[in-house]
């Protein structure tokens, strides 16, 4: 239970590269990945240390693109756990690699919601609270002190958080690999992620008809149906028709420059 | 001309640092507000115009795909105005506002092209070029802080009239085609990460966090407990009765599992 293995020279050397390394992470923030491109980047450290072919380094890069978001002051305790992760799927040649993004998607949901609130809706609000008093005083003081107060535990939570999400990965690895575990973390791991994609979709994914229909004297909105038959249902099924279009084999750029014609046209014709 | 340059490169370098650093909160008007006043050498009323916008900027926060209002750019052309024109603070709030919302849009236009990077991102993953990653991560900063120097500079250049009347000329309909269109482009995202993960027989996990969402608003997190809760007995304790039932093989299984969760 309790083997609190202290974290060697190399181990501590990979914290702080991947405290370095995780300050980028919303540098090309974009509606198709999201941060995903600077999560990749993040991933580096640990990429170049446990693979030392071009072809493995490859692959784990692709797989760190897909669509990534969470709160960016607390990303360090996912690249913690990918981490660790990572450092077993290339130890290990039977392990599913699927697991890594799996649990990845599994938890920047809950780190985003941890985290918003934590930092934009806690810690912030604090440090503007206080900066605030003084800068209605005109003292400079009053910028300054709301960056300190901000950025001290921004700081320290960006660094331990890695160390944390790193050693929790690593622990649930060396138990996995014992009891043959694997497959039902794989398992719960993807109804999480299946659950949160599913209400960032709905919470995300923005469409609505605009659509009137005129019976006799009424006017009756198009939307109105169909929150009653399913709210969200356009983005739902917009979600799903870019799913089956993918599937189809359609690649991604084209299907963004089909949504972007949709999001004109449907405005210009006024039906969303 | 002078004032010009320095307002725009001041957002621009904000910017920069504010997504070189991992979001330490220089862009909220209480910082941006007071550098401006000391670029334009009246410090004590970028202090308090600051802490007059940043009362009214404080719910407009990035959180998830969403773009809300810039503050950056109505914070800090909001500052510039008030004091170029030596009104003070009410006209940098009523500014900031308009100026704001008009760099909404162009942040959007950033995001869509910055998913065109996307595809050559993949394109670098698949040869593990890692310099040519941070170099494109690099060069979609660089956009936004480009967008953010030609926004304040032209912007102060041309003066506040001519930044209303700019506002009130780009076709209505254009605007609200790329604000659909914004609101649709993360369904691409999740459609991709569905690939891998969604098949014929796990589908209903997907519906079920959608509807858990589009009935009941309730927040990611707890729609994630929720996930963790039913997780746990799928895989766990409907499993553990199985084993129970198929007979006493294995001697410690069971305690070994129970360790898992116990970090």
């Amino acid at each position: 239970m309790s083997e609190k293995k202290k974290m060697s020279k190399d181990e501590k050397k990979l914290m702080r590269e991947i405290f370095w390394s995780s300050f980028m992470l919303e540098a090309s923030y974009n509606y198709e990945r999201q941060q995903a491109l600077g999560f990749s980047i993040g991933m580096w450290p640990a990429i170049k240390r446990y693979y030392k072919n071009k072809k493995d380094q490859a692959d784990a890069l692709e797989r760190h693109m897909n669509i990534f978001n969470t709160t960016p002051h607390v990303v360090t305790t996912i690249t913690g756990v990918a981490t660790a992760l990572e450092k077993e799927a290339s130890k290990n040649p039977s392990f599913d690699k699927n697991i890594i993004n799996n649990v990845k998607v599994g938890l920047m949901g809950p780190f985003a919601g941890i985290g918003d609130s934590l930092f934009w809706g806690t810690l912030r609000i604090i440090a503007v609270g206080i900066g605030l008093s003084l800068a209605q005083q005109g003292s400079i003081l009053g910028p300054i002190i709301f960056l300190l107060l901000f950025n001290i535990p921004h700081m320290l939570i960006r660094y331990y958080g890695g160390v944390l999400g790193y050693k929790f990965g690593t622990q649930i690895m060396d138990r996995a690999n014992n009891s043959g575990i694997m497959q039902k973390i794989s398992k719960g791991a993807t109804i999480v992620g299946l659950m949160v994609i599913g209400a960032m979709t709905a919470s995300m994914v923005k469409l609505e008809s605009s659509l009137v229909f005129s019976v006799g004297e009424e006017k009756i909105p198009m939307q109105d149906y169909l929150d009653q038959i399913f709210p969200l249902l356009l983005p739902l099924l917009y979600t799903i028709f870019m799913y089956y279009l993918l599937k189809k084999g359609m690649k991604p750029t084209t299907i963004l420059l089909v949504t972007i014609a949709i999001g004109i046209g449907g405005s210009l014709l006024g039906i969303i | 001309m002078q004032t010009a340059l320095l307002v725009g490169l001041i957002l621009a370098v904000l910017w920069f640092i504010e997504k070189m650093l991992g979001t330490p909160m220089v862009i909220r008007p209480i910082v941006v507000s007071t550098i401006i006043g000391a670029a334009l050498g009246d410090l004590q009323t970028g202090i308090l115009v600051g802490a007059s916008l940043e009362l009214i900027f404080m719910g407009f926060i990035q959180v998830g795909g969403a773009v809300p209002p810039d503050v950056l750019v109505g914070a800090g052309l909001g500052t510039a105005f008030a004091i170029m024109s030596g009104s003070g603070t009410e006209v940098a709030l009523a500014l900031a506002l308009p100026i704001a919302l008009l760099a909404q849009s162009l942040k959007v236009i950033v995001f869509i092209v910055r998913s065109w990077f996307m595809n050559f991102a993949m394109r670098l993953a698949g040869s593990a070029n890692i310099k040519g990653l941070v170099t494109l991560n690099m060069a979609g900063l660089i956009l936004q802080c480009a967008m953010y120097f030609v926004v304040g500079f032209v912007a102060i250049l041309f003066g506040s009239t001519a930044v209303e009347g700019f506002v009130n000329n780009i076709p209505e309909s254009i605007m609200s085609g790329l604000e659909v269109a914004g609101g649709l482009l993360p369904a691409v995202g999740f459609a991709l990460l569905l690939l891998p993960m969604m098949k014929k027989t796990n589908i209903l996990y997907f519906l079920l966090g959608f509807a858990l969402f589009a009935y009941m608003n309730l927040p990611i997190l707890g729609i994630t407990l929720f996930g963790v809760v039913l997780a746990f007995i799928i895989v766990y304790e409907m499993k553990n009765k199985e084993v129970e039932v198929a007979g006493n093989n294995g001697t410690n299984k069971p305690t070994d599992e129970e360790d898992l969760f116990d970090v």
